[in-house]
């Protein structure tokens, strides 16, 4: 399978996950979205030395996971590409910030360190976060909530193209890739002489495909604004969740849950 | 009724496409535009619909193809393109199919009530759920067309509707046209559906229109049809011989 068609399905694997139907694919749109976004604020808003109160937020989107009966390791196979630059902030942190923080045995860790895991922990906790949301949420229903909270139209409308647009140029590298193989059989890849006509060629028969989409959708009647339609009734419990979950990442936040939980055994 | 008048278009690049077409198609006929590959088929369509600027005058249902009157002409007229996947740019066939009544000022319930109807009268109601990028390439079709219908159109507009399709998605998409009233303009090389399906043929030939009559007539004419890049439709010309091995 080439990189293209490869890169195609991983994304429509996506597509796939969301049809899920799970309590957590169950709750309403803006619900998730709400409380993703709760979640990652309180996540950002930590202090760089904080890393035990930081730890404990690793459950809400390990929570998540479990309920919606995704492995977590799928967020992590499919955004591995992501994930070592998620991880190289703060990578230089060390350096700069000398001074010893606290002993771990004979080990002396220096604040550098710690806030260096911490930015790491930040990092891939959002990314965990933003996947389920995506995983278990079709991308309509996502703009619709957007949409709900009065995100712009325009920003909307970017948002939904650009995700088809990477689709339709996924779908026509893929066909292009396989035509170049069939009559360059001894190639690893494609010659980088060739990689100026391909990619011209590539996005010429992306913005043909891409000028037809536009085309079936302004005999549609589109002018600048989505409409969606329900693809499923949003759970009663939608609300609840979104009270009980953001008060608790917020409790989270606030009441340092590891060290009440480490002082009863010390 | 859409009518064009003296219509003519070039690309950007200078090429003409069109030249001086005139012809009207009345409300509840039934068309067969064909013409060989770069006749101009496609071209005529779009400029009915405005999804190109073509010189002359072109009028659907009294209302001239001009920015003012787009909506109310897109409104009346559904337009199927050739590659379904193009066509069908919302995750599953409801959302498709409710995206243009919506756009329209319709609620989401009655647009989805109309989606159930419409399904239902196509007899594709299983469809209404699923993925698009799940379907095969004739339920894509079917559904393609269904989401041009959902919008309640006067007129059905169709390129290459036959195009990629097995001989059983075929003759129920030969079917399932004879059995709509709107008036039909299907742009295509299959001649024998055309046979099937319309009353009127309109043969281009290098953006002009060489024949326009009824199907029956101009379809039986080999020469007109061999002398414009065509052939006798299949029913007609019986089974060819092998002409080589």
């Amino acid at each position: 399978m080439n990189a293209a068609r490869k890169a195609y399905a991983e994304i429509k694997e996506i597509d796939e996950l969301v049809l899920g139907d799970s309590p957590v694919h169950r709750l309403s749109p803006l619900s998730k979205l709400a409380v993703t976004f709760i979640y990652i604020l309180t996540v950002v808003s930590f202090n760089r030395y904080d890393i035990t109160g930081l730890f404990v937020m690793v459950l809400v989107p390990v929570i998540g996971y479990q309920a919606s009966g995704i492995p977590v390791s799928k967020c992590f196979s499919k955004l591995w590409p992501v994930m070592p630059m998620v991880c190289a902030v703060g990578l230089f942190n060390p350096l700069f910030d000398r001074e010893i923080m606290l002993y771990v045995g004979p080990l002396a860790v220096s604040g550098g360190v710690i806030s260096m895991l911490t930015l790491m922990m930040k990092g891939v906790f959002c990314v965990m976060a933003s996947f389920l949301l995506v995983a278990t949420t079709p991308i309509d229903e996502i703009c619709r909530a957007l949409r709900q909270i009065r995100i712009h139209r325009m920003f909307i409308s970017l948002l939904l193209l650009t995700y088809r647009y990477i689709t339709v140029l996924l779908n026509e590298a893929a066909v292009m890739t396989d035509a170049y193989h069939l009559r360059a059989p001894r190639q690893k890849g494609i010659q980088f002489s060739a990689w100026g006509s391909f990619l011209g060629q590539l996005l010429l028969r992306s913005m043909d495909r891409t000028q037809e989409l536009y085309e079936s959708m302004v005999m549609r009647g589109f002018e600048g604004e989505f409409h969606y339609a329900r693809t499923r009734a949003a759970s009663a419990y939608s609300v609840p969740f979104a009270l009980i979950c953001s008060a608790a990442v917020v409790l989270m936040r606030f009441y340092n849950i590891s060290a009440a939980l480490g002082s009863l055994f010390v | 009724m859409i009518e064009f008048k003296n219509v003519s278009y070039s690309y950007a690049c200078g090429r003409p496409v069109l030249h001086d077409i005139s012809l009207r198609i009345e409300d509840g006929e039934q068309v067969g535009l064909i013409g060989a590959n770069g006749a101009g088929k496609s071209t005529l369509l779009k400029a009915a619909v405005g999804l190109i600027s073509a010189q002359g005058v072109i009028t659907v249902n009294g209302m001239s193809v001009s920015a003012d009157n787009l909506p109310e002409i897109r409104k009346t007229i559904g337009y199927v393109l050739q590659n379904s996947d193009n066509q069908m740019f919302m995750p599953t066939v409801l959302e498709d199919m409710t995206f243009g009544p919506m756009n329209y000022g319709m609620s989401r319930s009655e647009a989805e009530a109309l989606a159930d109807e419409t399904l239902a009268g196509l007899g594709l109601s299983h469809l209404k759920n699923r993925h698009n990028h799940r379907m095969s390439g004739g339920e894509k079709r079917m559904a393609a067309i269904a989401t041009a219908l959902a919008m309640r159109p006067g007129t059905l507009i169709m390129d290459e509707p036959s195009s990629s399709l097995d001989p059983r998605n075929r003759r129920g998409l030969i079917n399932t046209l004879n059995s709509l009233g709107q008036t039909k303009i299907i742009a295509t090389h299959d001649l024998d559906m055309v046979l099937e399906t319309c009353d009127r043929v309109i043969l281009l030939s290098d953006g002009a229109i060489a024949a326009d009559g009824k199907a029956g007539d101009v379809l039986r004419d080999r020469e007109l049809l061999e002398k414009n890049g065509l052939e006798l439709p299949f029913c007609l010309a019986g089974v060819p011989e092998r002409t080589r091995g």
